[in-house]
């Protein structure tokens, strides 16, 4: 168990472009050209229209939490309790699950976060901080 | 056509359950099947039809095709998900007998989920994808994790505490208590011990994590006509089905809407009461799905016990314990019989239709027993009568 290393994104066909933009620290969705709807999870058909076309577009990186869990029991070893995970509603829509990059943060729902970025190993993944350092 | 009171559960089967059982998924499964198949007055010779769970495991129909030497099988399925899949087994049983593709279908739940996988415990690293790829690599691991987020909304919009998930704990652990068969017989709970048991992932605290289980279950599906011809007390299956939800994941659907009901479960439950012709009144005894307690407050929502947010009344005027309305759980669930996967739950749907529980609910015509939550789901009304 204590070789286990933090698990990564397999970025496939359609995730590659997200994971890849992550990198150069820019959160970004799919919008449908058919009928503007934001798409995420990724996928390649917007269930909304049936549209195959899309653009990437940029996140403003600011949501706020619509629910957490404090993970007091520690299960994996790349990850050492207590640490928080949000469920972020996007300003865009979608909900990004990331942690709170404070792991003693206390935070409630309703709380505006902002994303930013911390290196996984080779791979930035997203991390939220509270606006204003607020709870 | 409807498939209302058109098969039967004819024999059920279950391994005694415990930390360590010792001997290999295999031969529990063989022990749970040979057992339900002698409940049914069948041999080995008869069964047809296999339909099985997938989740954490890797026990093939062929593993028993092999075993138990099963010259005539030709209809096998097996559904995903996890403890979803449940009574989703006894439904693809129900098409396969009634459309007469399969006469006598054995479905199956057989676990070292104890002793050798447990779900709590990931093992997961390296690189993930599909749905998994957003959540695993931020800590989210683990069903109780995935759960949390789920169950925190729910405190949320309705405003309530964690104490309305300890009731359900509570009255679990207190029907398993008086259940010799149970892992926790003779070791009730009480509200203070939930409130002060250890934290797993806010807001699930120990006491609202079912429990980790070595053991099998298995049950015999045949048609009405040839029940008839059977030794046993049939419970008749008055309706099965599987259902889904929006942008649906497993354990992870949190684009949806409003992740304080469950969709998956309302629409299995709209199903379920079309096809048996009845309403929630009509049932007299539930046993429902309890990985997680939050999870049985929604689901008894869904299942239109009480309205969004109000499950947690049932819990305060005895409406669900054994001298109840409406029975609840009556075995001890999984937080307190075992864990099984929805299997036990199955096995003892059967036996409060046969009258033959050890916690015998009275007067029951009717059971609901439901399947796995947070996920594609499934559910079963089993009826003494075939109406």
């Amino acid at each position: 168990m204590a070789e286990l290393p933090r698990p990564l994104p397999l970025p496939d066909r359609d995730t590659a472009p997200f994971w890849e933009a992550m990198n150069a620290r820019e959160l970004r969705f799919q919008r449908c050209s058919g009928c503007g709807a934001f798409r995420y999870p990724l996928g390649p058909l917007c269930p909304a229209c049936r549209s195959f076309d899309f653009q990437w577009v940029a996140s403003t990186g600011r949501g706020h939490v619509y629910s957490y869990t404090v993970v007091q029991h520690q299960t994996h070893p790349a990850f050492p309790a207590p640490y928080t995970v949000l469920l972020v509603e996007m300003e865009e829509g979608p909900r990004v699950v990331a942690r709170l990059r404070d792991s003693n943060g206390r935070v409630e729902v309703g709380a505006a976060v902002r994303v930013d970025w911390e290196d996984a190993g080779g791979q930035l993944l997203p991390v939220f901080e509270l606006e204003g350092g607020q709870s | 056509m409807s498939i209302r009171n058109k098969a039967a559960i004819v024999g059920i089967g279950q391994t005694e359950f415990s930390k360590d059982s010792g001997r290999s998924t295999l031969r529990l499964a063989l022990e749970a099947i040979l057992q339900a198949l002698d409940d049914a007055g069948l041999q080995p010779k008869d069964v047809d039809g296999i339909v099985k769970m997938r989740a954490n495991d890797d026990l093939f129909e062929i593993d028993l095709l092999r075993s138990l030497d099963l010259p005539n099988l030709r209809f096998f399925s097996e559904i995903p998900h996890g403890g979803g899949a449940a009574c989703g087994t006894v439904a693809h049983a129900v098409a396969a007998v009634t459309s007469g593709m399969a006469d006598v279908v054995v479905t199956f739940r057989s676990l070292n989920e104890r002793s050798e996988r447990r779900f709590g415990e990931s093992a997961m690293g390296g690189r993930v994808g599909g749905w998994m790829q957003y959540t695993l690599p931020q800590g989210l691991v683990t069903p109780a994790q995935w759960i949390a987020m789920f169950a925190q909304r729910y405190l949320y919009e309705y405003g309530h505490t964690t104490e309305e998930f300890g009731r359900v704990s509570v009255l679990c652990r207190k029907h398993a208590a008086t259940n010799p068969h149970a892992m926790m017989y003779e070791r009730p709970v009480t509200l203070e011990e939930h409130q002060e048991s250890r934290w797993i992932s806010e807001p699930l605290r120990l006491l609202d994590c079912c429990l980790d289980t070595d053991g099998a279950c298995a049950a015999v599906v045949v048609s009405a006509e040839r029940a008839k011809s059977l030794k046993g007390v049939p419970a008749y299956i008055a309706a099965a089905a599987q259902g889904t939800g929006s942008q649906a994941e497993m354990m992870t659907s949190y684009q949806r809407d409003n992740i304080a009901r469950l969709e998956e479960a309302e629409a299995t439950a709209l199903d379920l009461y079309r096809t048996a012709e009845l309403e929630p009144k009509d049932i007299d005894v539930a046993e429902i799905y309890d990985h997680f307690t939050p999870m049985v407050l929604m689901a008894l929502e869904a299942y239109g016990f009480a309205a969004p947010g109000k499950a947690p009344e049932l819990f305060r005027d005895g409406r669900l314990e054994l001298d109840g309305e409406m029975p609840l759980n009556t075995h001890g669930g999984h937080l307190g019989e075992g864990y099984l996967h929805g299997f036990g739950h199955i096995v003892e749907g059967v036996r409060q239709i046969r009258g033959a529980a050890v916690n015998q609910a009275r007067d029951v015509s009717t059971c609901l027993v439901t399947s796995g939550t947070g996920v594609p789901t499934s559910g079963l009304i089993l009826s003494r009568e075939a109406y």
